[in-house]
């Protein structure tokens, strides 16, 4: 079993590495990395999990550039039920563009029905809670904006926090198997429960998670402080 | 007391620069009556009632402003030290803050009601994000920028999105002294003229990244692909790009022949070279001092002047301070919260000391608590890794995030039979074992309410040692 790493030379910010490192040290998956100079491996080979995490506002475009010649072919994978995690920025550059400070329109890959906001003398961090299922998903975020657009039910179903933008509640997108997220970080360290869940859909048969009784303790006490109604959620 | 080199203010302009002037500085005398020193108010209150303020305020003869991710309040304290021993009246911003109203209350300070200098030189640190608001009106002759390097991801997103703030704030003759070795942050302001420092080729170099942490896995150019001739942690070293040729600049000043047994360091520079003695044994205070050196340098001192400057040089004790209890040394190591590079460099410095060590891991942000919820994905960039280490023997995890650090630990290789995970700082001090001849770390963070816990943690681990001493 492998798992992707997307461009990992620039999508590598908040600590974001370690979430397909987490998957693969709990399932023994080997981890193949994939440059902006390659042609993604998922094309040519049998990929678990495709991921990419968050870069900069100029690694927004250089990946968009790298991967427009193979967006049909995700397309393709996503239409079959192929994995994908997307977190962080990496949503809108599958969006339809991003507007910045200066009006002007960013084109991006067009693939999701959002357009984005970038706000550089604003920064927008949150906490987050919300719910897939019965699930409950606790994050951070911290964006330069947000995104806007009809994404039905999106990943998540915000309990606290912003979702794709502060006026909703769907959180990120979610196509099949393909699921792009706002929230950053380690999230499947954070979310055994969700690390367990990629996991099943990657084909692994009753997942244990690598150090799973610390992250599930550390996972119950978050949810604890997040679901107190005084606690703060914005920074 | 001189004359300033600020513009003078005309029209109405005029009236509203003294009325600030005269404002601010009344609110000082009260300040300290209600025992609230260091605070931004005055220069908050200035800058309310005059916008540019910091433009008028009496200028001295030379400004030296000093910012970056990490070092900038090490050197600053350097260079404020040496000036002083100097003979200069040096005006400072050590007691305020950093950001643009800190700076104003410090230069309203010394200003006389006139808005006459008192001191004939300033040396500020600087806040990276203040850059805009601060530097196209302090107009500093020389500004140093010590290193970029991912920070609070919160406020400071990553180095590139800190290095736009620098781009384009220096007024056009503020003359640069840059880090060489780090190709983030010698890239400011490619138009404003400069001066590179750096360290030659260490023994304990390497090529490939050993670090989580690692902002320059690219050519900032092109994106292609780096070739570093010699890495000293992180991205910091000597790199070219295998695409675009785009390449570390030459040293101006360069450390060379390190010698940690020895303590000491050459520094090479136009006019030859000069043995130095160091402050310090950690790669990141030798930075330090060989930057503050720099700025004597381009001051105008001769070599012979600064070495005899840096003799009774110390670095500030707030950041590390040892003491010895019976046969346990108890040292208390700053290791920035929510700096990843911070706690990385501390790490691999306290598990470079030779011999036993237990470590308490407090950093967490105590402030952030109150507000919110500390966010705790810098634990993912930060080196862990460096405390498996066969001589760390105990490792106690503790405060609001201590469940977070020990699955951190857990995740980076740190046997479990060796950790502890206790949440009241002050329980977590009774684990302690105090093994003869073994050192007991107290890592903690640097926001207010951390400082104030780590160091009434450290009077019960002082206590405690005692005791284990006398048994």
């Amino acid at each position: 079993m492998k798992i992707e790493v997307l461009y990992p030379e620039i999508c590598n910010l908040f600590g974001e590495l370690m979430n397909p490192e987490y998957l693969a040290r709990s399932c023994g998956a080997e981890l193949v990395y994939t440059s902006l100079k390659e042609k993604p491996k998922f094309i040519t080979e049998d990929i678990a999990l495709v991921y990419m995490g968050y870069t900069t506002e100029r690694g927004e475009e250089a990946v968009r550039d790298a991967f427009r010649p193979y967006l049909e072919e995700l397309k393709k994978r996503t239409d079959v039920g192929g994995v994908t995690l997307f977190t962080g920025n990496i949503i809108e550059v599958f969006g339809e563009y991003v507007e910045d400070d200066g009006g002007n329109k960013i084109p991006m890959l067009g693939w999701f029905p959002i357009h984005s906001d970038r706000h550089l003398m604003r920064r927008y961090n949150s906490l987050y809670l919300g719910k897939m299922g019965d699930m409950t998903v606790a994050g951070f975020k911290s964006q330069f904006g947000h995104s806007y657009g009809d994404v039905g039910e999106g990943l998540f179903t915000t309990v606290r926090g912003p979702g794709l933008n502060p006026d909703v509640k769907p959180e990120g997108i979610r196509i099949n198997n393909l699921m792009a997220t706002y929230l950053i970080g380690p999230l499947t360290i954070i979310n055994p429960p969700f690390a367990k869940y990629l996991l099943t859909l990657m084909g692994v048969e009753s997942p244990t998670l690598a150090f799973e009784d610390a992250a599930m303790d550390a996972y119950n006490t978050r949810i604890e402080e997040f679901s107190d109604p005084k606690r703060g959620f914005t920074y | 007391m001189g004359k300033s080199n600020a513009p003078r203010p005309r029209g109405s302009r005029l009236f509203r620069f003294y009325i600030a002037l005269w404002v601010s500085k009344l609110t000082i005398p009260v300040l300290k009556i209600t025992h609230h020193n260091g605070t931004n108010f005055p220069g908050e209150v200035a800058m309310k009632l005059c916008p540019d303020f910091l433009k008028y305020v009496a200028r001295p003869e030379k400004i030296i402003t000093v910012t970056g991710t990490d070092g900038k309040t090490s050197v600053s304290n350097l260079i404020c030290d040496m000036l002083e021993s100097a003979g200069h009246k040096v005006l400072n911003n050590r007691m305020g803050s950093n950001i643009n109203s800190g700076i104003a209350t410090s230069m309203l300070a010394g200003a006389t009601v006139f808005n006459r200098p008192r001191h004939d030189i300033a040396v500020l640190e600087v806040d990276e994000r203040s850059s805009r608001r601060v530097y196209p009106f302090v107009h500093p002759d020389l500004t140093v920028i010590t290193n970029l390097f991912r920070d609070s991801l919160m406020r400071n997103a990553h180095p590139e999105f800190i290095k736009s703030f620098l781009d384009g704030s220096f007024p056009p003759d503020t003359r640069l002294i840059l880090n060489a070795d780090d190709l983030i942050s010698s890239g400011v302001a490619p138009e404003n003229p400069r001066v590179y420092f750096g360290i030659e080729k260490m023994d304990t170099d390497v090529v490939d990244c050993i670090n989580r942490l690692n902002d320059l896995r690219v050519c900032p150019k092109c994106f292609g692909e780096l070739k570093y001739e010699y890495r000293r942690y992180h991205h910091i070293g000597r790199a070219k790009c295998a695409d675009c040729g785009f390449e570390s600049p030459a040293y101006d000043y360069a450390g060379c022949d390190v010698d940690i047994k020895n303590m000491s360091m050459t520094v090479r520079d136009g006019s030859g070279s000069f043995k130095y003695r160091l402050l310090s044994d950690s790669v990141f205070n030798i930075y330090n001092e060989l930057t503050a050196i720099a700025v004597m340098r381009e001051l105008g001192m001769e070599h012979p002047a600064i070495q005899k400057l840096t003799e009774g040089l110390k670095i500030v004790e707030s950041r590390y301070k040892a003491e010895r209890v019976g046969d346990v040394d108890v040292i208390m190591q700053m290791s920035k919260d929510r700096n990843p590079l911070a706690s990385s460099r501390a790490f691999d410095y306290v598990t470079g000391k030779p011999g036993k060590k237990e470590l308490l891991i407090m950093m967490n942000n105590l402030s952030d608590e109150v507000d919110w919820s500390e966010n705790v994905c810098w634990l993912y960039d930060c080196d862990f890794e460096f405390l498996a280490n066969p001589e760390v023997t105990h490792v106690i995890c503790t405060g609001p995030r201590a469940r977070d650090y020990y699955l951190r630990l857990l995740l980076a290789g740190v046997p479990g039979d060796r950790v502890d995970c206790v949440r009241n700082e002050f329980d977590a001090a009774d684990k302690l074992r105090f093994e003869p001849g073994s050192a007991v770390y107290l890592l903690y963070g640097a926001d207010n309410r951390s400082l104030t816990m780590a160091f009434n943690v450290r009077e019960k681990v002082m206590r405690l040692a005692k005791e284990a001493a006398e048994k």
